[in-house]
């Protein structure tokens, strides 16, 4: 039967290394010869970490020690250590000092008699590596391509610019007025600072939900355009109603008492502050004027101190 | 029925803490970052009660992501650790610096959470195997995703009890919380309390 097991063992396609309880190595298949091109006859009797010695000390030396002294068993990810060991895909690899990604495990062996041993077994997981990161970059590709912001769900700047310009031809064309709101959170910067990007995310989730919900008509659009600014588009819409609208929002947004120790505001809680622009009656020549006239409105909003609206004619 | 007295437990979040606190700085190695943990409770529950917690704590789609080991040898025990599914990715973006943009984790970032709960769980129980002076023989991690109840019917039966630690990570600044649970019968029982009991009497007798 050894001689079967050992034909099993330099035919699977595994590396499979045994260490003795001194790190010495007592089994090395074929596969560990053809990928690490140090043969059987060199590798036997060797120390372990004299040939790995970059090893030393690191995880997979830890591993090794957990099997050997505590006989437990340990999984090295190729996610968390790339590529531990010297191994290589096949001779070009090797030439151009290209590691082939590996999975390892290392499992104790215990034999009736004999002090306690242990299997390394790497497997050579380079397809699956490579199979995911093309499948992250079409994520990503797809991701950009849709409409909707990553982190809140709302609309995102690309559905936004789209919006825009559809509902400004619309407005021309037929003399409906149309209004736009840029708004954006105040003393977002300090949030950041002092409460983390972590929970400045979990802000802009928060506040983005509460506003997003108050948009009654289906044309009606709530965006994010960038950072900590938000836009909503609001056809069919003259500049009072607008106006009444986001005051409502300001106050939505204090009514959610997120708390704010870095605000300048004397309550220290989360507010925003809202520019206004209308067309009442269709005479809107370009996009541009409409989305420069609420950017301006928001910083006299801004200027004007805060948690407010103001509106300025394009 | 059997229970653990307030000093057992007591004796049993000391073991545990000095277990995650060796994961902790296996991880800090391997992500060159500093990762710190610790159990700053266990409790001690039937099986479907701790279902019925664990589902009151995850947020989300429900979902618990787990990583299992089976234990044998002084005491018999499925191990497990448990996220909400998205803290997993949470977790996986943290120690690995990027993940997929998908809704469940990668072939290869499960992977990597398997070596973080692989990590865990071999820490805890190998800082119970120490303190009982005994050896313990373990599994190689499986991954799987599934509510609470599934998750902890993996193995015993409806009479189990399970030993819950509630362990926090700190990893880069950001906090996030699981749970490892301990599967046991009563005989599993039996014997953890008659190992903690003999390590109580040899702390306590200054030996």
């Amino acid at each position: 039967m050894a001689w079967l097991m050992q034909s099993v063992l330099d035919t699977i396609d595994v590396g499979a290394i045994v260490l003795d309880h001194c790190h010495e190595v007592v089994l090395w298949n074929r596969w560990m010869s053809q990928h690490s091109g140090v043969a059987s006859n060199e590798a036997l009797q060797r120390n372990f970490f004299d040939l790995f010695p970059d090893q030393r000390g690191r995880r997979l030396d830890g591993a090794i020690m957990q099997a050997l002294d505590n006989n437990m068993p340990s999984l090295l990810s190729q996610t968390l250590n790339r590529w531990p060991l010297p191994l290589y895909t096949g001779k070009t690899e090797a030439e151009q000092g290209e590691r082939m990604q590996q999975a390892l495990t290392v499992t104790p062996i215990n034999v009736e008699g004999e002090q306690r041993h242990c299997l390394i077994q790497v497997n050579d997981v380079s397809a699956a590596v490579q199979r995911e990161s093309l499948l992250r970059e079409q994520a990503m590709a797809l991701r950009s391509q849709t409409l909707l912001d990553d982190l809140t769900g709302v609309a995102n700047r690309r559905h936004f610019d789209i919006a825009i310009d559809r509902e400004a031809r619309r407005s021309r064309r037929t003399g409906s007025p149309l209004s736009l709101m840029m708004l954006d959170i105040d003393y977002f910067k300090a949030y950041n600072d002092r409460y983390g990007h972590q929970q400045g995310d979990a802000c802009l989730e928060a506040v983005s939900a509460a506003l997003a919900t108050m948009q009654q008509r289906p044309a009606d659009l709530f965006a994010r355009y960038g950072g900590e600014e938000f836009a909503v588009i609001l056809p069919d819409t003259p500049g009072e109603t607008a106006l009444q609208m986001a005051r409502l929002m300001c106050r939505k947004v204090r009514d959610l008492h997120i708390p704010h120790e870095a605000s300048q505001a004397p309550h220290k809680l989360i507010t925003i502050s809202i520019g206004v622009a209308s067309t009442d009656s269709g005479h809107l020549r370009e996009v541009y004027e409409l989305i420069n006239a609420a950017d301006r409105a928001l910083y006299q909003a801004k200027a004007c101190g805060r948690d407010r609206v103001e509106t300025i004619k394009p | 029925m059997i229970r653990l007295t307030e000093l057992e437990l007591d004796a049993l979040v000391e073991v545990f803490n000095i277990g995650v606190g060796q994961a902790a700085s296996a991880m800090s190695e391997i992500v060159n970052e500093t990762v710190a943990m610790s159990v700053p409770s266990i409790s001690f529950l039937p099986r479907a009660a701790a279902a019925k917690l664990l589902a009151t704590k995850s947020t989300g789609s429900g979902r618990i992501c787990g990583i299992s080991q089976r234990y044998s040898g002084a005491f018999q025990t499925d191990a497990i650790l448990m996220f909400p599914e998205e803290k997993s990715r949470q977790i996986v973006r943290l120690m690995v610096g990027e993940s997929m943009p998908l809704e469940e984790l990668s072939q290869m970032e499960q992977e990597a959470m398997s070596e973080i709960g692989n990590i865990l769980l071999n820490s805890c129980v190998g800082a119970l195997a120490n303190i009982f002076e005994r050896e313990l023989n373990g599994s190689l991690p499986d991954y799987h995703v599934g509510y609470s109840e599934e998750m902890l019917s993996h193995s015993g039966d409806g009479a189990s009890m399970v030993l819950m630690l509630h362990i926090e990570f700190v990893i880069e600044r950001q906090q996030i919380s699981g749970d490892v649970a301990f599967i046991m019968d009563m005989s599993a029982l039996e014997d953890l309390k008659s190992h903690v009991n003999s390590y109580l009497a040899r702390a306590m007798g200054g030996a």
